[in-house]
């Protein structure tokens, strides 16, 4: 704990933000003690972005004060920022994948040799002690975009680390790392904090929240609600003071419908699936998957990144470059669709992983995102209709209880659960026989994530098949029936719900 | 069945006035302002039916191939090519004219429907196949459409000359790359009749306008222009959304050919239309449309047409003589402007600054020996200094007063 008189090494006084329309921050005050892990808690939407992008200088018109310690400090660039030692690790890395890791570390303060010309080597070497200190063994010379996830995330923190960073955000680190890299990240933090770097950490996460933190700050809807020490308060303390509302943790299904379900008829079934990979060591994305599906069930599937799980669903879709090979059988109908059009029309439907790149589209409004799928159904030959299209898109919205103005409302301004509902319900419209999602929750917050449970659920009930991946245990565990696991493109086990544990699945993982 | 005032309503509401258009409106009535007090002849005062048909009959011609060039770029892509689709597609009209032509003998030529019918088919087939080749290139062999339709850009010049000398030495027997038009129909009727050209191009925007607003494949494009991996993902034929729509593009370029043979009275290879296709994409970002795809109306792209040609009728107005050396600079510098002024809220909310740091000082500096220069030349070098000062303070001023903000 910070002693009282000890100055604070960063303030925030009255901070607030507007953007055209929306009130992102509103009086933002609380304080960061010299080497804490100060963890930011909120829900998207709650301004924990737009807080760091004033901090990191990348926001630089904005209202109050921002004091380091105990000066007033304005940025104008995010180098004033660094020069101020304040480096900022996003969510969505910034690396240029073209050029190698040294020069990523290096980028914009490329080091020179005597006479002017860039002095390559030096960067090297000192790229390599750097990353050294981080437990990482890659060669300082490789490309940036050849590594995995969680190597390019230690090229960024080597890089805030030659900057000699004295305070550090960090933006949800963790949401495509695996277990063993997560581990490895909080001994890089353990070392920075070692060192005196100060840490301010965004996260949902309750369990990496309570694990690494000193101090917790809770905000919501841009507002600043709380902040506590750690050690006085709990997970369920916090995600109160997130949601604002008390969070039913339902049981969205018993066990003895769950064994009920997978007794029913078979819809889909899959018989030795396999997806090359050419050029690639391993030689295959997917080898030799088979599964069956059943009618009103969810079949869960789990995996780490690159374990084949998009690439599965993508193969059912018709929507990978290669053919995939092997049978697959819809209601006792072989069908192999080379285009996602022709999946679409056989009756399945992809809610895909990446939301904002391959799902919204970002210059439609809501009406005409949840329409694009079903636009014959609106048109009298060539023609659309727009009554019609209106009507239909409202009676989706309205079913799936879409939080929006109206059906004119940009995509863009709703929040990502709402998103993620009208995708859904783009979907829904085609009447698929079997919805495939791809970890439909990523970047929803925890209030949105129950109310898509249960409209998952809820289609189930209707009899819809759902095939759902994510990288959440607990959330397969929640809403599957039966849980499939993969490991490297291999099915290594497929679990009933009543055997499914946690520990089971991560020993299937790896 | 729509009833008739429906559709009436439905038409209304196609060309909606909104705000970009109608700062385009505004802009046109401005220009039309300045002319009649710069123009020192008086003409749009003395002759208004003149003018007003000379500028609409260029704001047709220029309408046709840049709804063209829209769906393109709506669509998510870029055409580059159509300057030298006009050129090619004339010349194979003219081939295909004097080829029918030579068919017939003295005592029984062939018809002129035929000749005039034929010729014109000829060239939107080669607007069709033109297009094709460039959804192939395209889809199926990977370029990116920048590199497509450069392509054809400086390919189709050359075919048309080709073309154009191995028709003429076999059916001439005079190898020669120009081919004179001689049908009085290009020549006189569609040369005089003005209506036909606007009604062609009003016809054309009615038709791009109700594909856009109103069709499937109209709403496919906007959501392949703007997202077209989800736009697969969602089951979207992308592959032929983009063919038609290159397809669409090069042909409107063939249509606009018709045009250009009438007005010139010859097919030229080599300097019919030359960089025109950037005239084309210039009235559609100026009207409105984005060149990352996705956004962009009909109306906005007929408004930004008939702005460009308003410009380049008022310079030629008031510089008189000599006006076409002037139109190039002018052209692009109201192209900056448009664009800049319909930009100016969000950038201004983006927290962009439009001379801060030395690039803007440079900026500065170049603006005002530029405004200095242009000046110089019409009005004498003191004159030229005066302005180069006054426009550099002005600048200046707006720098200040924009760090202050």
């Amino acid at each position: 704990m910070p002693s009282a008189n000890s100055q604070p090494i960063i303030q925030l006084v009255q901070v607030g933000k507007s953007f055209p329309g929306v009130r992102a921050l509103n009086q933002i005050s609380f304080d960061v003690a010299s080497g804490e892990l100060h963890a930011i808690c909120g829900e998207n939407g709650a301004g924990k972005s737009t807080l760091m992008k004033i901090l990191s200088g990348v926001i630089t018109l904005y209202d109050g004060d921002l004091l380091i310690d105990g000066a007033k400090a304005r940025f104008s660039s995010t180098r004033d920022a660094e020069a101020a030692g304040i480096s900022i690790i996003h969510q969505e890395l910034n690396l240029v994948e073209q050029l190698s890791v040294a020069a990523n570390i290096f980028m914009g303060r490329e080091l020179q040799n005597r006479l002017g010309l860039r002095d390559d080597r030096r960067m090297n070497a000192q790229a390599k002690e750097l990353l050294a200190s981080l437990e990482c063994n890659i060669e300082p010379t490789v490309l940036a975009g050849s590594l995995r996830v969680g190597d390019q995330q230690l090229i960024e923190i080597a890089k805030a680390l030659s900057l000699r960073s004295r305070i550090l955000i960090m933006d949800e680190p963790t949401s495509a790392l695996t277990e063993s890299e997560v581990a490895r990240l909080y001994r890089v933090i353990e070392r920075l904090r070692a060192n005196g770097t100060t840490i301010l950490y965004i996260s949902h996460k309750m369990d990496e929240v309570f694990h690494l933190s000193t101090r917790i700050t809770v905000l919501r809807d841009g507002q600043f609600i709380k902040t506590l020490n750690a050690s006085e308060t709990s997970a369920q303390e916090i995600t109160h003071l997130m949601v604002g509302r008390e969070l039913e943790s339902v049981e969205i299904t018993s066990r003895t419908r769950s064994q009920e379900r997978i007794r029913r008829d078979v819809v889909l079934k899959v018989e030795g699936l396999s997806l090359a990979w050419p050029g690639h060591a391993r030689g295959y994305r997917l080898k030799d998957v088979s599964f069956e599906l059943h009618r009103g069930e969810i079949l869960g599937i789990a995996g780490l990144m690159g374990a084949g799980r998009t690439e599965l669903l993508e193969s059912l879709f018709g929507a990978t470059p290669i053919a995939p090979t092997g049978r697959v059988l819809l209601d006792g109908q072989v069908i192999a669709p080379r285009h996602p059009s022709e999946a679409c029309r056989a009756g399945l439907a992809l809610v895909t992983e990446d939301r904002k790149r391959l799902g919204l589209l970002a210059k439609m409004n809501v009406g005409r995102n949840i329409t694009i799928c079903s636009l014959e159904r609106v048109a009298s030959g060539w023609f659309l209709r727009p009554s019609r299209e209106s009507k239909l898109a409202s009676s989706m919205v309205d079913k799936l209880q879409v939080k929006t103005a109206s059906l004119r409302t940009p995509i863009t301004t709703l929040s990502g659960g709402n998103q993620q509902k009208c995708i859904v319900a783009r979907w829904l419209l085609t009447n698929p026989k079997v919805l495939l999602l791809d970890d439909p929750t990523r970047g929803v917050d925890v209030g949105a994530k129950a109310e898509l449970y249960r409209l998952i659920r809820s289609l189930c009930e209707e009899g819809l098949s759902v095939i759902v991946t994510s990288s959440e245990l607990p959330e397969l565990l929640t809403l599957s029936d039966r849980i499939m696991v993969l490991s490297e493109g291999r099915q290594t086990a497929l679990f009933d719900r009543i055997e499914a544990t946690q520990p089971k699945i991560m020993a299937a993982l790896t | 069945m729509l009833g008739k005032s429906k559709i009436i309503n439905r038409l209304s509401a196609l060309f909606t006035i909104r705000g970009n258009e109608l700062a385009l409106v505004f802009a046109i009535i401005a220009i039309i302002g300045t002319t009649i007090m710069l123009d020192t002849s008086r003409s749009y005062l003395e002759y208004p039916g003149t003018s007003a048909i000379d500028v609409l009959r260029n704001a047709s011609l220029l309408t046709i191939f840049a709804l063209g060039a829209s769906v393109i770029i709506i669509s998510g892509g870029i055409d580059l090519s159509a300057g030298s689709m006009i050129a090619f597609s004339g010349t194979v009209i003219a081939c295909a004219m004097l080829g029918l032509q030579s068919l017939g003998s003295t005592e029984s030529p062939t018809p002129q429907w035929i000749i005039i019918s034929g010729g014109i088919f000829a060239g939107l087939l080669a607007g069709f196949l033109v297009g094709s080749l460039h959804a192939w290139l395209i889809i199926s062999v990977g370029l990116p459409p920048f590199v497509a339709t450069l392509a054809t850009l400086v390919g189709l010049r050359s075919l048309a000359r080709i073309l154009g000398e191995s028709t003429t030495s076999l059916l001439l027997s005079a190898k020669k790359s120009q081919i004179p038009i001689e049908q009085p129909f290009f020549t006189d009727y569609l040369r005089e009749n003005v209506w036909i050209w606007i009604a062609t191009a009003m016809l054309l925007a009615i038709f791009t306008a109700v594909l856009l607003g109103y069709t499937i494949l109209g709403r496919h494009l906007y959501a392949m222009g703007g997202n077209e991996h989800a736009a697969l993902l969602s089951g979207l034929r992308t592959d032929r959304l983009k063919w038609f729509a290159y397809v669409f593009g090069s042909m409107t370029a063939s249509l606009a050919s018709v045009f250009y043979l009438a007005n010139e009275g010859v097919s030229a290879p080599v300097t019919q239309a030359v960089g025109h296709e950037l005239n084309g994409i210039a009235a559609a970002v100026v009207g409105g449309c984005s060149l990352q795809g996705g956004i962009g109306t009909v109306a906005g792209t007929v408004m930004g047409a008939l702005f460009l040609r308003t410009v380049i009728d008022a310079v030629a107005k008031i510089i008189k003589t000599g006006a076409d050396v002037w139109q190039g600079i002018i052209v692009g510098v109201v192209v900056v402007l448009a664009v800049t002024l319909s930009q100016y809220k969000s950038s201004r909310a983006a927290g962009r600054k439009l001379f801060a740091g030395p690039l803007g000082l440079l900026a500065i500096v170049i603006l005002a020996s530029l405004t200095g220069f242009l000046v110089a030349t019409t009005s004498g070098a003191t004159i030229g200094s005066v302005s180069s000062v006054i426009m550099g303070g002005l600048m200046l001023g707006y720098r200040f007063f924009e760090s202050r903000r």
